[in-house]
């Protein structure tokens, strides 16, 4: 079996998994290149008719590209398409140019999300995260446990030994669970070649820059690149020594530094 | 059986975050610490020290790892301002101008200092550390030994060196640091989780104590500091529901420095090089004070309704502040807005300083205890990065920097602050101070011994 196949037989059956152990499950989808391969690898899991909602969290700020490309999606592959917004802080005009960039991210992603959890009394969610994102990501697990504070309580987290993952859940918690983990970038890339799927035009280069990463638009920068096809970002990839999310302006490692100050009273 | 006995300097020194002197004292003569007691009787003294200033861990710990004052190393917060810019930045490892003493030690430096120009010639052969979980260390550089970087370490890979001790880090599932963020949410479970970090860092502190060769041992406790923040009020108060579990916090601490002394005098045959210190001191805390929004209602600050953090500072500003009481002029020189000229600083130092002393608490009380210039408290290369003015707090008032207060005074989730002038050191009785020391003066006798 070769490399790709056996990335995604594991992803398969953790979706199944997952899908048989908890009925009020959903998979959140950020139109990026990596949650989007996990849309794919569900509709795969269940032969096209994915058996649960799919939600996409709008800060309202994502690139016009992005809405485009989920609603074309949604369509064509009969999504279940559950849009979840902070309505309220929304209106009091929250944005990342007022204000602070952490407050921004946590009201319109972090708390929006716990809203359409509570809303739809959800036990567990599927995201596509991936162990070499990013530092901190390196300790998650495929069945990761959060309690109803929504803290990740890492130092209580159940082993996982070989394929015994434990995905029994408490009362007032719901389940993380990643089952792209073991992707890295560059195997999402060349699964995204293999398996002809589609992806929002602006990882492709345009005037000499590309984004790497995409998320929000005040806060994306693109990297230079000349690679305008999936051809040229696999060998950009393969070569390239920088960090995926370097280009982003809200800097995660910077992000958890201010958390980290704040929670002990700095800042 | 060892069959060589090879007769080396061994130093021991554990850092224990954010604990005064005085609450020491005070459990020492309650018997809350009987084995400290024990120590203390055999050689060691107890003193009380000061913190840096601003009494902030990455400051201090930074003054004690290099020896040095601020204006040397060039650390002055946990945050701080690019040059000629208003961006934030989180200072770290890297920004550290001054070799710390096991660069020195091990004489791997590239920076120098006052004390590396003092002692680079006194040791015969490079000495090998290991470093723990000490603040302001990450990302971990290159050394002669290992070092797992403490508070504000975010990825525990850059977090550690050499690479092999990252893989055992993680089979014992290492954690950095408490989740400070679970407090707010639920303080019953966050001290539970005190005592877990506490077990971790015990469990690869004692590893690494005995499984590898090591010259000089440093390992930094930082639960305690979290412990105060949160639960300070329960240190003394046996009403308190936290103080069966704060005091218990202190026997675990006190058992574990015991379980290291004891190996340390196997180690070294009797002839090692003990220290014990914490960076800081603690206190109750009764209100928090937001000096920037005391700024901006004495007319000195002026901020946009948007961008982020110090962005906002409109051109007329005069003068704002950081974390906790750094306030810098709005000068021409220093900032790309800036419009205080050279020959209105010391008029403008002085209006500043009168405003500040004049700061009131609900019962008339004076906020403000000491007001420095700079050029007062720093001496260095870096003294003309360093704020124009730095404040130290009355007991109970929490100088803050925050911009986005509606009002000067605050309450929140804290129980503790830091205090300056209650830091503590534990050092061999044969070192006598004729004045209070500051913890940036401790260093040195490390390097002394091992001259």
């Amino acid at each position: 079996m070769d490399h790709l196949t056996r990335l995604e037989n594991k992803s398969i059956y953790i979706i199944r998994e997952a899908y048989y152990q908890f009925k009020d499950i959903a998979m959140l989808w950020s139109v990026g290149k990596d949650s989007t391969t996990l849309l794919w690898l569900c509709r795969k899991a269940f032969f096209g008719h994915i058996p649960f909602p799919i939600i996409h969290i709008d800060t309202s700020y994502k690139f016009p590209e992005m809405y485009q490309f989920r609603d074309a999606r949604a369509k064509e592959w009969h999504l279940n398409l559950l849009i979840g917004r902070n309505e309220e802080k929304l209106k009091e005009g929250m944005g990342p140019g007022s204000g602070s960039k952490l407050d921004c991210c946590n009201e319109l992603k972090t708390n929006a999300l716990k809203m359409v959890i509570k809303k739809y009394h959800l036990k567990a969610i599927l995201l596509g995260i991936r162990r070499d994102e990013h530092g901190i990501r390196a300790k998650e697990r495929y069945f990761s446990p959060r309690d109803s504070q929504f803290k990740w309580d890492y130092e209580n987290q159940p082993a996982e030994l070989w394929d015994q993952y434990q995905s029994t859940v408490e009362e007032e918690e719901h389940f993380r669970i990643h089952p792209i983990l073991h992707f890295t970038e560059f195997d999402i890339w060349n699964y995204v070649k293999r398996e002809g799927l589609p992806v929002v035009p602006l990882y492709f280069s345009k005037n000499g820059k590309r984004f790497r990463s995409i998320g929000c638009l005040p806060c994306c920068s693109p990297i230079d690149s000349e690679a305008q096809t999936i051809d040229e970002i696999v060998e950009e990839i393969r070569i390239s020594k920088t960090s995926e999310r370097s280009g982003r302006a809200q800097d995660k490692e910077n992000i958890y530094t201010m958390q980290k100050l704040r929670a002990l009273g700095y800042m | 059986m060892k069959l060589f006995k090879r007769k080396t300097k061994k130093a021991l020194i554990i850092g224990i975050d954010g604990v005064p002197y005085s609450l020491l004292n005070t459990y020492l003569q309650k018997d809350v610490m009987p084995n400290l007691k024990e120590i203390l009787s055999q050689g060691l003294t107890l003193h009380q020290t000061n913190a840096s200033i601003p009494d902030i861990s990455s400051v201090s710990w930074t003054s004690f790892n290099t020896g040095v004052n601020p204006g040397e190393h060039g650390i002055f917060g946990f945050t701080d301002l690019r040059p000629q810019s208003y961006s934030l930045y989180f200072p770290n490892s890297k920004d550290v101008k001054a070799p710390t003493f096991w660069e020195i030690l091990a004489k791997t430096n590239e920076r120098t200092s006052t004390l590396f120009q003092k002692y680079q010639h006194k040791m015969s052969h490079p000495y090998r550390s290991i470093v723990l979980n000490v603040p302001h260390t990450y990302p971990a550089l290159p050394m002669n030994g290992i070092l797992v970087s403490g508070f504000v370490a975010i990825d525990l890979k850059k977090a550690t060196f050499p690479e092999s001790a990252y893989a055992y880090l993680q089979s014992i599932d290492y954690l950095i640091d408490v989740e400070a963020e679970k407090a707010k949410e639920d303080k019953a479970a966050f001290m539970k989780s005190l005592f877990e970090c506490f077990d971790i860092r015990k469990k690869a502190i004692s590893h690494f104590f005995g499984e590898e060769s090591w010259d000089l041992f440093f390992a930094c406790i930082t639960e305690t500091d979290r412990l105060h923040h949160f639960f300070f009020d329960a240190s003394n108060d046996d009403k308190n529901p936290y103080h069966e579990s704060f005091i218990r916090f202190y026997i675990e601490l006190d058992k574990f420095i015991k379980y290291l002394y004891e190996q340390f005098l196997e180690i070294s045959s009797d002839k090692g090089f003990l220290m014990i210190l914490s960076d800081h001191g603690f206190a109750p805390v009764q209100k928090e004070v937001y000096i920037n929004k005391f700024l901006e209602e004495k007319g000195f600050l002026l901020l946009k309704s948007e961008g982020n953090f110090y962005e906002r500072i409109e051109n007329e500003t005069r003068a704002f502040n950081l974390d906790p009481c750094r306030i810098y002029i709005h000068s021409k020189e220093a900032f790309p807005g800036g419009t205080v000229k050279k020959e209105e600083r010391a008029a403008l130092l002085e209006e500043l300083k009168m405003s500040l002393r004049g700061l009131r608490g609900d019962n008339g009380d004076e906020v403000i205890d000491q007001i420095y210039e700079k050029e007062e408290i720093y001496h260095g290369p870096h003294t003309h990065l360093a704020p124009d003015l730095i404040c130290l707090p009355k007991e109970g008032y929490d100088l803050k920097g925050s911009l986005e207060k509606k009002q000067i005074f605050g309450d929140n989730i804290f129980k503790g602050m830091h205090t300056w002038g209650d830091a503590f050191c534990i050092l061999p009785e044969t070192i006598r101070f004729s004045k209070k020391p500051s913890v940036e003066n401790l260093t040195e006798y490390i390097l002394q011994y091992y001259s």
